[in-house]
């Protein structure tokens, strides 16, 4: 479906009233209003620090006082070397314990006593048109609120990205016969070679080009495939990632997209999402979604476009975080 | 006592005499005239889809009324369909439009009520108010329903006021709200920054309502263009017939003209109600464009037929 354009800028005749930007709905002015409420955001959120720009490039949700903190996983892989502040106290030693590839999250936990974490045991039933609260930005000692409402139908966020592999084969005798590697892909990071024959993806043998594209076709960026391939007389196992095609490939935005700024990646694929109009970036995911009366309603998990941000709703977090803790060995 | 439910109204819309929320409380004030207003709002505002491509508008009146953006419906006499938030499908046509400010009518020709909204007559909405903006961004998505956006009347010029309601392609017609549920105005256009949204104000609907009401473009650009006149192909042939009118004595393979059911032979006895000659079709046909209408009544065998015609493209 395409979608009517909107004009891009006919500017305005110089006479017209204006409304000062400090006034505007994202302004300092407003910010300063919600002081009461910015306490929730300034205890159980964390931002994530890139060492190398000194730059943070993802917030996180605090989950218990002793330092587990719930992120989106995808932002969290692109960096090597972080840190995290919490409150107004910086965390060198940082361990991600489990990560959920279906909800895109990340179960991190840093040494703390003392927190306050997020109340998860509350619901997400809420109204349109609610004011709700996420981290804007942040100074170093002081994460900025930014206001926004509920604005559409909790819901699923099917589909997605199609996945890429990154190898190009021949389906010839019977046989998958990788022809060429496309670099920066997972095939390649994970050691797929030219001539290399594919025969089984996790556990099952592969029958034809068909059923093996169909097979990755259900799959969601992120996603790891065990892939069996035949390199003259030997049998390796080899552990890929999908990626997601335009990560890959690139390839033309929609006019939505090139107008939307810095959304996140990740933005698709997800069981559970509420949604809310607050202008949110790829950078500023991750944190905590509270009302103005700071009930915790979930985790901010994607900037979809310039009016859409999406938040996994707190029920769902709760089980994923459960599921985090087992996989991790947390009691 | 006259004075009293006035009172009432202002007192409940105190928000707007601030010049920035003072309390959570102003918030929560906010909150609830918005709430108060969505359902009646969301209702009413439509996704209109034509071909592959898709906007917004919103009802104003129970016989189906629709304001929207010129550049969505992008003529007259366009035919679109009319989609409700709960994916119930109408039959719409586009009536006129100011191509200048981008304002646009377009009536469902499906049997009513409809839901509807009314619009702020006195143009009451003034810099700093509190609004809403309801729109399916991105194209119609049932899961989802209508976006709802909330912001400030940051910036007012004649034909244009402007939000810091997010938009995005797809809002474009959709309708911007005052606090107490009034339309104000119309996504148009966006600036180079997010918080920019441009809309057609009320004021510009009323200035043309009538002409708007009965069919006319107004204008000439930038938002919708006149077809290019001498550019409509009906795709026929015809000779003078011995006992008046025009015979037909060829057409093209898929021409507007065959679509409409016309044969070889059937002879046109009236061209836009007048008596057809070569020279009425000559010069109807030199005035139109692709897209335009145009009236024809024939004969075909025993049957006499009439129908409107929407031109195609000269090839």
């Amino acid at each position: 479906m395409k979608w009517i354009t909107l004009f891009l800028l006919c500017s305005l005749p110089v006479v017209a009233n204006t409304l000062p930007s400090e006034k505007r709905k994202n302004g300092p002015l407003i910010q300063k209003a919600l002081s009461p409420v910015q306490g929730y955001l300034q205890e159980s959120s964390a931002v994530f620090y890139d060492n190398k720009t000194y730059k943070n490039f993802i917030y996180g949700t605090v989950v218990s006082s002793d330092g587990l903190v719930l992120t989106k996983a995808s932002e969290l892989e692109e960096v090597e070397d972080y840190v995290i502040r919490i409150g107004t106290k910086k965390y060198r030693s940082i361990k991600v314990v489990a990560t959920d590839v279906s909800w895109d999250v990340a179960l991190v936990k840093v040494e703390a006593e003392g927190l306050l974490p997020v109340d998860l045991t509350g619901n997400s039933e809420i109204a349109h048109g609610t004011w709700v609260l996420s981290n804007g930005s942040s100074e170093r000692m002081f994460r900025r609120p930014r206001p926004g409402i509920i604005s559409a139908n909790k819901r699923e966020i099917p589909g997605g990205s199609p996945v890429v592999l990154g190898v190009q084969f021949q389906f010839k005798d019977g046989e998958i016969k990788v022809n060429e590697i496309i670099e920066e892909s997972g095939a390649e990071k994970a050691g797929v070679q030219k001539g290399d024959i594919l025969v089984r993806v996790d556990g099952k043998d592969i029958v034809d080009d068909k059923s093996f594209i169909d097979y990755l076709r259900a799959k969601v960026p992120g996603d790891l495939i065990k892939l069996g391939i035949l390199r003259g007389s030997v049998e390796l196992d080899l552990e890929v990632e999908l990626m997601a095609r335009h990560k890959l490939f690139g390839g033309p935005q929609s006019q939505n997209d090139q107008m939307s700024g810095e959304f996140s990646e990740r933005r698709e694929s997800f069981p559970m999402v509420l949604q809310h109009e607050t202008m949110l970036s790829a950078q500023s995911v991750g944190g905590p979604l509270f009302t103005f009366e700071g009930r915790f309603l979930g985790m901010n998990i994607a900037a979809a476009n310039r009016v859409e941000s999406f938040a996994i709703p707190v029920e769902e977090l709760c089980k994923v975080l459960d599921e985090l803790k087992i996989s991790a060995g947390i009691q | 006592m006259l004075g009293l439910p006035v009172t009432l109204v202002a007192d409940s819309l105190a928000f707007n005499e601030k010049e920035v929320p003072e309390t959570l409380d102003d918030f929560r004030e906010i909150q609830k005239a918005l709430q108060a207003n969505l359902e009646r709002a969301r209702a009413a505002t439509i996704c209109l889809q034509m071909g592959e491509g898709s906007g917004s508008g919103v009802i104003v009146s129970a016989e189906g009324l629709v304001l929207t953006a010129a550049h969505v419906t992008a003529g007259v006499g366009e035919e679109m369909t009319v989609v409700m938030e709960d994916g119930t499908e109408y039959q719409g046509v586009s009536l006129g439009l100011q191509s200048e400010t981008d304002a646009a009518m377009l009536q469902i020709t499906d049997q009513g009520p409809f839901p509807f909204v009314e619009y702020d007559k006195e143009d009451s909405t003034k810099l700093g108010d509190w609004v809403f903006s309801l729109g399916h961004s991105g194209g119609f998505d049932k899961a989802r329903g209508v976006n709802v956006r909330v912001g400030r009347l940051v910036r007012e010029a004649d034909s244009t006021i402007q939000s810091d309601c997010m938009l995005i392609g797809g809002d474009s017609g959709g309708p911007l709200f005052n606090m107490r549920g009034e339309l104000i105005g119309i996504h148009s256009r966006v600036g180079s920054s997010k918080e920019e949204s441009m809309h057609v104000p009320l004021r510009e609907f009323q200035k043309n309502w009538g002409e708007m009401f009965s069919g006319q473009f107004i204008g000439e650009g930038p938002f919708a263009q006149k077809s290019q006149p001498g550019t409509g192909f009906l795709g026929l042939l015809t000779e003078p017939a011995s006992e008046g009118g025009l015979r037909v004595v060829e057409l093209w393979e898929d021409g507007v003209a065959e679509k409409a059911g016309l044969k070889v032979g059937d002879r046109i006895l009236e061209i836009a109600e007048e008596e057809a000659t070569a020279e009425v079709l000559k010069a109807q046909l030199a005035e139109l464009g692709a897209g335009d209408q145009l009236k024809l009544k024939w004969i075909s065998g025993e049957e006499t037929k009439e129908e409107t015609i929407k031109l195609g493209e000269r090839p």
